[in-house]
């Protein structure tokens, strides 16, 4: 199990597949294992294996049900990137037969940020792609900031594609509220204090770790956004604030 | 014959409930504190639950839950109403958890852990039969009625710990908590008091009166002059009729301008609120903040032509976001607004959330 999740790791360094990987091996081990047999043993550890696999799909709507009557009609919503999340929660918005229109940062240096208006214009949305740049431009015509998160970190704060703290930082001055959604196996035992202290291993692609001399002329792909800047969580535990994450991880790791 | 007298009787006694309920909350005219509101729908469930039919737990939530529904949509703004609801849902499940020889801690709330170890989906049925879960119910809602009558004085005896000396403090319209709360500080200090009067109802003149009738050296200012006056003031205290879920207030009408002013001078700002205001709300949900009152206390019916021309509204209510806050006195203690949220789990079960 170990030797599988680090090969995962080895090819998509991303911080929510460590962290969704431990979670699993320590839910999988977490039962008794008393059995002498170890072929009973292996079956229940699968069990338990798909038990653990279909309660995180249902996270992701949970999170949906909780998120879409912050989204007031006639709303104009920012977000970063592609993020399944944000688009279920946008789903549920637009079924409720809410009006609102979204603006997406391009998100360089993979352009996913078109991947998430191609799906938005699917669902009817109307959508407008951004320049990284035009954050600060376009947050005054906003109302609500909504991303996802590739990690939550144990002081509340998020690790999410490159770019995001600038986005937090920004509306944090245009006091415009700033919520962040993500399934709880995403939660991650890391504290970082600053950008330097989030590890190697997810702000760079593993591909490149490996090839590359010098990282510092690499770009990273992720930053750290601290929770001073997060209005609200969104997570399928419930709406948290962000001193609230501490306890949520406390209580599992005791 | 007893048996439907007692459920006529209890219908009536709903209904009445509910049209006070309608009644009291349309702006001026004696507004009901919230605390008699909380007491009488704590006692309204407590008959509920002795005079209902019902045979297990799952039953009594339920009829519960009917009838919460139908009391927090009469008067949506009344929000104790609503939190005296999940308190007794919560107590419900407490003492079914207990009856099964569980313990409380275990299945109560929705955790990573819970989501490890868990052996499955599991759906707590609440329908076994327990003889004793009635009178176990009817108890613990005794006590929580005895929580909510010592509420005013548990918050009044933390006043001495605030106030000192020659201070001056500041507060807005008319709450009786922080009413109390002065008068216990004022047998032992001597301070001063700078009351803002809070327009359009001026309850800060009865705020007023009431004080000096106790010897407390007492200011009125207009809400207006209240940025001007801040710089003296050593700490704000106020009242408030909600606290949200995320550590802010809704509060009344101009407590936003007298928390920012408050910021901007680095004057404290301290909230007494008793338990029972705690709400699961968050503010920009919907339905949130709409309560809006005749415009007749902005501008009166007789200023005649000018209405046709000019769009008045009158809200009651303000929103104060929680990092303009430092500090909440309740009847458990004083709490930082960050720390809310525990407070919410601790009061309230995550599925009682929405009635």
């Amino acid at each position: 199990m170990k030797w599988a999740t680090a090969c995962l790791t080895g090819v998509d360094s991303s911080v929510a597949v460590s962290s969704g990987g431990e979670l699993f091996l320590r839910f999988i081990t977490l039962t008794s294992l008393e059995h002498q047999d170890l072929s009973r043993c292996k079956k229940m550890m699968e069990e338990r294996g798909e038990l653990f696999l279909e309660k995180i799909s249902m996270s992701r709507s949970k999170v949906a049900k909780l998120c879409h009557t912050f989204i007031k009609d006639g709303a104009k919503i920012l977000t970063h990137s592609y993020s399944r999340v944000v688009l279920r929660v946008l789903e549920k918005a637009a079924a409720e037969k809410k009006r609102f229109s979204v603006y997406v940062t391009e998100s360089q240096p993979d352009s996913a940020g078109r991947q998430m208006a191609e799906a938005l214009r699917k669902l009817n949305v109307p959508v407008t792609v951004v320049l990284d740049a035009a954050v600060g431009y376009v947050l005054e015509k906003v109302d609500l900031v909504i991303i996802g998160a590739e990690g939550v970190v144990e002081s509340g704060g998020i690790i999410n594609k490159i770019g995001t703290y600038q986005m937090a930082l920004c509306s944090k001055t245009h006091n415009k509220p700033f919520y962040v959604v993500a399934e709880s196996f995403k939660f991650v035992r890391l504290y970082p204090l600053n950008q330097q202290d989030v590890p190697d291993k997810f702000k760079y692609k593993a591909d490149t770790l490996k090839t590359v001399q010098n990282l510092s002329e690499e770009h990273p792909i992720i930053d750290y956004t601290p929770p001073s800047l997060i209005t609200l969580l969104f997570t399928d535990l419930g709406v948290l604030t962000p001193s609230a994450v501490s306890d949520e991880l406390i209580k599992l790791y005791l | 014959m007893p048996g439907p007298d007692k459920e006529i009787d209890l219908t009536e006694r709903i209904e009445a409930f509910l049209s006070d309920l309608k009644r009291g909350g349309s702006g001026s005219g004696p507004l009901r504190g919230s605390a008699e509101t909380a007491r009488e729908t704590t006692a309204l469930l407590r008959r509920i639950t002795a005079q209902a039919r019902w045979s297990s737990a799952g039953d009594l939530m339920e009829i519960i839950r009917k009838e919460g529904r139908r009391m927090s949509a009469a008067q949506p703004s009344e929000t104790t109403v609503g939190n005296m609801i999940r308190r007794v849902l919560k107590i419900i499940r407490e003492e079914y958890a207990r009856s099964r020889g569980r313990s409380e801690e275990a299945d109560q709330q929705e955790s990573l852990h819970k989501l490890l170890t868990s052996g499955g989906l599991s759906e707590d049925n609440f329908r076994q039969h327990f003889a004793a879960l009635k009178a176990n119910v009817i108890e613990a809602i005794n006590e929580l009625l005895t929580e909510l009558e010592g509420t005013t004085d548990n918050i009044a005896m933390q006043a001495l710990e605030h106030i000192h000396s020659n201070e001056v403090i500041m507060t807005i319209g008319r709450s009786r908590t922080v009413e109390a709360f002065l008068k216990d500080a004022a047998r032992k200090r001597k301070f001063h008091v700078i009351v803002a009067e809070c327009a359009p109802f001026c309850q800060g003149h009865e705020m007023a009166t009431s004080l000096s009738k106790s010897d407390i050296e007492t200011t009125v200012i207009a809400d207006a002059a209240i940025f001007a006056v801040i710089s003296r003031v050593n700490k704000v205290i106020i009242g408030t009729q909600t606290v949200l879920a995320n550590g802010g207030l809704r509060a009344v009408n101009g407590t936003h301008t007298l928390a920012l002013a408050a910021k901007h001078h680095s004057t404290p700002l301290i909230v007494c609120a008793p338990m029972f205001k705690l709400s699961p709300q968050f503010p920009n949900e919907e339905d949130t903040f709409h309560k809006f009152v005749s415009p007749q206390e902005v501008l009166p019916f007789t200023e005649g032509e000018i209405l046709s021309k000019v769009n008045v509204h009158c809200p009651v209510f303000d929103y104060v976001p929680p990092e303009l806050i430092t500090l909440f006195i309740s009847n458990i203690g004083g709490h930082a607004p960050s720390y809310i949220y525990r407070l919410m789990s601790e009061l309230y079960h995550p599925e009682d959330h929405e009635l």
